[in-house]
């Protein structure tokens, strides 16, 4: 679908290209602060801004949903043999697949901007699990939000209202250390934040399992839950 | 798999209730048989319970009580069953734009379980019937209303149903599109044998259209009958009046007086009042017309016009309901409707 409307391609893209390119010169200094982890801004904030896309790009896929619904399409599917439960599934996995090419291309532009990948291919691999299960998450959050509430107004507020935060209260564009103690404990509930430090492990420093395997596993945990959420209600409010 | 109880009839609604949550009893007690082949309209005004009528049998809502069948098949028990052997296109064209006419009948080919060689055929020959071919490889955000219609009755249809269920399917369109899509159903039926259940609000269609009608009003099936049924209860012809002229409200005074004088004619049958004008139902409208004319200047009342026409379904809704069924659709003005009119602006 992105590939035929290709101005949310080129829009989609190109904000995360304003934040690599932007951003990184703005906060350049920062990396003089004690606390990073590499000396340069671009390196500790590409891994953010693939996150941060992922993490925005499936919050909002609910609105599809709606958008299905509005328009009959939702209806005109449930008319069919189809099992109900491949319709959810095919909107979540659906989204967070384009998702998935999306960080990839915005990997591909931070390396060529000069970012240094750690653990090289493999690494890329394992970001794409980490985005996978991050955008499965969201997804699953807000197609399960979307049947329920209906309306688009107050999915709009919602997702607006949790994204943000979501985002400044996780390490994607401040490392821990300089994260006053209240937001690192907020941390531990934040899956933004788990994904933004295994995806920065992997291209900074290296595979530290004891990071990235508890992340997964938390990662993987809400992933699981999320799809389960949506596909519940939509068993729920469907036939 | 169960024996159906009558073998004849494609589509069996007994008793059915549907109550929304806040209590509106949309549909109250609804009950009756499509026969196999038929072209069934389902006639009434907006909010008058069909959709919620379509959407059970469609397997898209459950109803409170009552049942129905399809092809003998319960929508509650064997519901799947039935999603195979039912098409449906709803008043929306639920389609997706940003594909091209066949990528969206293949999908659906694909959701009916068919294998792709079948598909692929029977796409074809769809694509031919409804005179999409040549348009096939365009994106549907490109088609006109009468096409989108088209290209969901065709995906309707791609698994050949036995039964085939339209909500409003001309809602929408221009008269002259309106006509295509009657023609286009109306081949269906003689072609595939298919059974049509169809749900209007234009008088006009449900007469052209359908072997046989339901008129709905207020969740309840007021009559059902063939076209000319319906229109033969209302014997005679109609003579309608207008009392005043550009519209200035008729006093109660006159009207009163008028109705209680033409009540006492002997050819007079009924009288019905719609906003200020009469509708005088009469045996032989030639002969009685100019008796009505007599009547009124005798008693000092003035005629402003005066027509005689000879019954439409429009008089059979007024005779049950004691008002009209004019087109009260307003455009509503959802979500869907306003994004598809911005995407359709670009």
């Amino acid at each position: 679908m992105s590939l035929r409307t290709p101005i949310w391609l080129f829009v989609n893209l190109v904000q995360p290209l304003v934040w690599l390119l932007l951003f990184s010169r703005v906060f350049e200094r920062m990396v003089d602060l004690p606390g990073f982890t590499s000396d340069s801004y671009l390196q500790f904030f590409a891994p953010g801004v693939i996150i941060m896309t992922v993490l925005f790009g499936s919050a909002w896929t609910g609105m599809n949903m709606i958008q299905d619904m509005d328009l009959g399409i939702l209806d005109k599917m449930l008319a069919t043999p189809v099992t109900r439960v491949s319709i959810v599934l095919g909107q979540v996995f659906g989204s967070v697949s384009t998702l998935v090419v999306q960080a990839l291309l915005i990997f591909l532009i931070a390396w060529i901007m000069g970012v240094d990948i750690a653990t090289g291919f493999p690494g890329v691999l394992l970001t794409v699990v980490i985005v996978t299960m991050l955008g499965l998450g969201f997804a699953g959050f807000s197609n399960g939000l979307a049947i329920v509430m209906k309306p688009p107004d107050p999915l709009i507020a919602f997702i607006s209202f949790i994204t943000m935060p979501l985002k400044f209260l996780s390490y994607a564009m401040v490392p821990s250390d300089l994260l006053p103690g209240w937001i690192q404990v907020a941390k531990t509930f934040n899956p933004v934040s788990h994904s933004v430090e295994s995806v920065r492990s992997l291209v900074i420093v290296g595979y530290e399992w004891n990071v990235i395997i508890p992340d997964l596993l938390i990662l993987g945990g809400i992933a699981t839950l999320m799809v389960l959420w949506a596909t519940f209600m939509f068993r729920f409010r469907t036939i | 798999m169960d024996e159906p109880e009558r073998a004849n009839d494609s589509i069996a609604v007994k008793d059915l209730v549907k109550v929304y949550k806040g209590g509106v009893r949309a549909v109250d007690g609804v009950s009756f048989e499509v026969k196999a082949g038929e072209l069934f309209a389902f006639l009434g005004p907006n909010g008058a319970g069909k959709s919620t009528t379509i959407k059970i049998i469609t397997t898209l809502l459950k109803p409170t009580s009552g049942t129905a069948e399809v092809l003998g098949m319960d929508v509650k028990i064997h519901s799947a069953r039935v999603r195979s052997s039912i098409g449906y296109a709803a008043q929306e064209v639920g389609i997706d734009e940003n594909a091209t006419g066949r990528e969206n009948l293949v999908l659906y080919g694909h959701f009916y379980r068919l294998d792709g060689k079948t598909i692929r055929r029977r796409s074809d020959e769809l694509l031919e019937l409804m005179d999409l071919t040549e348009e096939s490889g365009r994106q549907v955000a490109t088609y006109s209303g009468g096409m989108r219609k088209r290209l969901d009755l065709a995906i309707s249809i791609i698994h050949q149903p036995q039964v085939l269920i339209l909500d409003e399917p001309t809602v929408g369109l221009d008269p002259q599109t309106r006509g295509h899509i009657g023609d286009y159903i109306r081949n269906l039926v003689q072609e595939l044998g298919i059974t049509v259940l169809f749900t209007t609000h234009y008088m006009d269609e449900a007469d052209k259209l359908s072997d046989r009608i339901a008129i709905i009003d207020h969740g309840r099936i007021i009559t059902s009958g063939t076209p000319q049924e319906l229109k033969d209860e209302i014997s005679g012809d109609v003579v309608s009046l207008t009392l005043t002229t550009d519209g200035a409200s008729t006093s109660d005074g006159v009207l009163d007086s008028s109705r209680e004088m033409l009540r006492h004619q002997p050819f007079v049958r009924e009288i019905q009042e719609i906003d200020g004008d009469l509708n005088v139902y009469v045996e032989k409208g030639e002969t009685d017309l100019p008796r009505i004319l007599r009547v009124m200047d005798g008693n000092g009342l003035t005629v402003q016009t005066i027509s005689l026409s000879r019954p439409t379904l429009d008089d059979v809704f007024l005779k049950y309901t004691g008002r009209t069924m004019r087109d009260e659709e307003g455009q509503r003005t959802t979500w869907a409707r306003m994004q598809r009119d911005v995407r359709r602006r670009k």
